[in-house]
């Protein structure tokens, strides 16, 4: 007996438009997101992050309801409550943990997993790549630290006692000091998970050693800067996550003083070490990959 | 009729070891089958058909272009299947396929029509929504084989595709790959199993610690065996007489394997037998298949 074919689909040619490096560059920016958000991924995957996503968005109603029902009091107590550099506050110690999560998520399982072989095998570069990667990650947790100042802008324009737009018009500054801020977050503790997923193989090891270079390295770089050796307080630098809560208080005012402040360094050196800390970091990362590509 | 690949004084090296060495080799369209034992080159010269590698020295041109110069072009118009894993565990088949099909710039909702059509050719209609964690190796290899098609390349590089199949598994890929030919799409299978290849290509690259061992038709290779020759006395004499018309000869004693060749070789051997005044005691066309020449090779090394 033989075979005989019915119907056979066969394969398709295609003739359509071919983006080239722009579209593959396109592809794995969405891809990023949809990574670092779960989207697409195990229910498991999208617990995490949408939790703390939702938490940040209650916390800037609550921020909203708190000013709103202190305003009714008493207007002058307002001033006392914490608002735009407050938030950030707490949205960094948030945004910590999900950067924890994301960095080594965008990174390491496509190096251990072998899925570069697939991507280099495509009309996209090394650099291509990691931009694309980095512009997902700079997406998805700048929207975690705007979407609710936003939201608390706009909650304590509606409260305000001059008027909306009156509030919106003598608030202006906002809409750029919140950006650079966020930028200065960004800038620091993604130069600092990039480094890490370059070289870890684990997501929970690079996460864990993301948080324990922050936490932990920023107590130790200020205790060895009090030490008062001759160029003690050059430690002072090293605490990183110092730097962009350095630069969040220039614009919002000051909180507490963190161990560069201590140790004499005016603001401009922290953004200068911001600066370095992310050029390193970029240039050590490409390096590693294009060893790997 | 264009070749598909062309390599000239092609030599690979990383630090001490040479990977391959003054290489030239062109290959027509088709199904080509590259072979040689692990660490002869084969992923070598696919990584550097790629352009993720740069040659030592020599040139080689893919599809026209060479990967040196213009990597993103030569990209474009490939598909390649990895030998290695290389399949992210926790994503769709269609969501993975369909995003290679976008990293070859395909426009998403054109590469989600092609995801799903890839996938019914490769056999995987019904597990296109699976998570690629829970694929059994034979299912992962052919997600891996649609991703390599799904954006219609002009050629297609597959490393060692039937790899930790079980045999209906590896049957079923080849089939896939000689299916694939059927639809005009120029492939170069990478396989240290000669079986494979026999029943796969119609062209053959051999590739023996680097040295290209032989570049032509699987059709009528069985022509081209080699010949078991004993004689009398002055072995090396003879040898040389024969390497001289540009034959490889390899000598174990009194014996020597004379080959692979045509049925030039006999009188050849008898010619060389007679010049070096030796007595030949017997002339045996041997070896007919792939395996067997290979193996004929590595012996003689």
């Amino acid at each position: 007996m033989t075979d005989q074919v019915l119907y056979d689909r066969g394969y398709r040619t295609y003739d359509g438009p071919r983006r080239g490096t722009s579209g593959a560059r396109k592809a794995v920016f969405k891809d990023g997101v949809r990574r670092v958000l779960g989207l697409g991924r195990k229910a498991r995957q999208k617990i995490f992050p949408w939790s703390l996503i939702v938490i940040a968005i209650i916390a800037a109603a609550v921020f909203i309801g708190i000013h709103w029902a202190i305003g009714n009091i008493e207007e002058s107590l307002r001033q006392e409550i914490p608002t735009y550099g407050g938030l950030f506050d707490f949205y960094s110690g948030i945004s910590l943990l999900f950067i924890a999560l994301a960095g080594p998520q965008l990174l390491i399982p496509d190096r251990t997993k072998g899925v570069l072989s697939v991507y280099f095998s495509r009309p996209l570069t090394v650099d291509g790549y990691l931009v694309s990667k980095i512009g997902a990650f700079a997406t998805v947790v700048g929207a975690i630290y705007v979407v609710p100042q936003v939201v608390l802008h706009l909650g304590l324009a509606l409260i305000a006692e001059e008027g909306f737009l009156t509030y919106l018009g003598d608030n202006l500054d906002i809409l750029w000091k919140v950006p650079v801020t966020t930028l200065a977050f960004i800038a620091v503790h993604g130069a600092v998970v990039f480094a890490l997923s370059a070289v870890i193989d684990r997501t929970g090891i690079a996460a864990a050693a993301f948080l324990g270079i922050l936490f932990a390295g920023a107590a130790v770089a200020g205790r060895v800067a009090e030490a008062g050796f001759a160029g003690s307080r050059y430690f002072a630098l090293l605490a990183v996550d110092h730097h962009p809560r350095i630069v969040r208080d220039y614009f919002f005012g000051d909180t507490v003083a963190y161990a560069p402040e201590q140790a004499g360094f005016e603001v401009w050196v922290s953004v200068v070490a911001i600066v370095v800390l992310a050029v390193a970091s970029a240039l050590f990362v490409r390096y590693r990959y294009r060893r790997l590509a | 009729m264009t070749a598909i690949l062309e390599v000239s004084d092609l030599t690979h090296d990383y630090g001490e070891v040479v990977a391959l060495s003054g290489l030239s080799l062109e290959v027509p369209p088709g199904v080509t089958g590259l072979v040689g034992a692990n660490g002869a080159g084969k992923t070598t010269l696919l990584r550097l058909m790629l352009g993720l590698l740069h040659p030592t020295s020599g040139a080689l041109q893919v599809l026209g272009h060479d990967p040196q110069q213009e990597p993103l072009v030569v990209r474009s118009r490939i598909g390649y299947m990895p030998e290695g894993d290389c399949l992210p565990k926790d994503q769709t088949a269609a969501d993975f396929v369909s995003y290679a099909a976008q990293l070859a710039g395909l426009p998403p909702r054109e590469a989600k029509r092609r995801s799903s059509e890839t996938l019914y050719l490769v056999g995987l209609e019904e597990e296109r929504f699976r998570f690629l964690g829970d694929f059994s190796t034979g299912m992962q290899q052919r997600v891996k084989l649609a991703q390599a098609i799904v954006h219609d390349p002009d050629l297609l590089l597959l490393d060692e595709p039937a790899s930790g199949l079980d045999p209906e598994g590896r049957t079923q890929m080849l089939d896939l790959i000689k299916r694939l030919s059927s639809f005009d799409i120029n492939v170069i299978v990478s396989s240290h199993v000669l079986t494979d290849i026999e029943q796969t290509c119609d062209w053959v690259i051999m590739l023996d610690a680097g040295n290209l061992l032989r570049n032509g038709p699987l059709q009528g290779f069985e022509k081209l065996g080699t010949v078991l020759v004993e004689v009398l006395e002055r072995p090396e004499e003879v040898a040389a007489a024969i390497r001289a018309g540009g034959v490889d000869v390899a000598v174990d004693g009194l014996r020597m394997v004379v080959g692979p060749g045509d049925e030039t070789i006999e009188p050849m051997v008898m010619a060389a037998a007679a010049a070096s005044r030796s007595g030949l005691v017997r002339m045996i066309r041997g070896s007919s298949s792939l395996e067997d020449l290979f193996l004929n090779r590595e012996a003689a090394t």
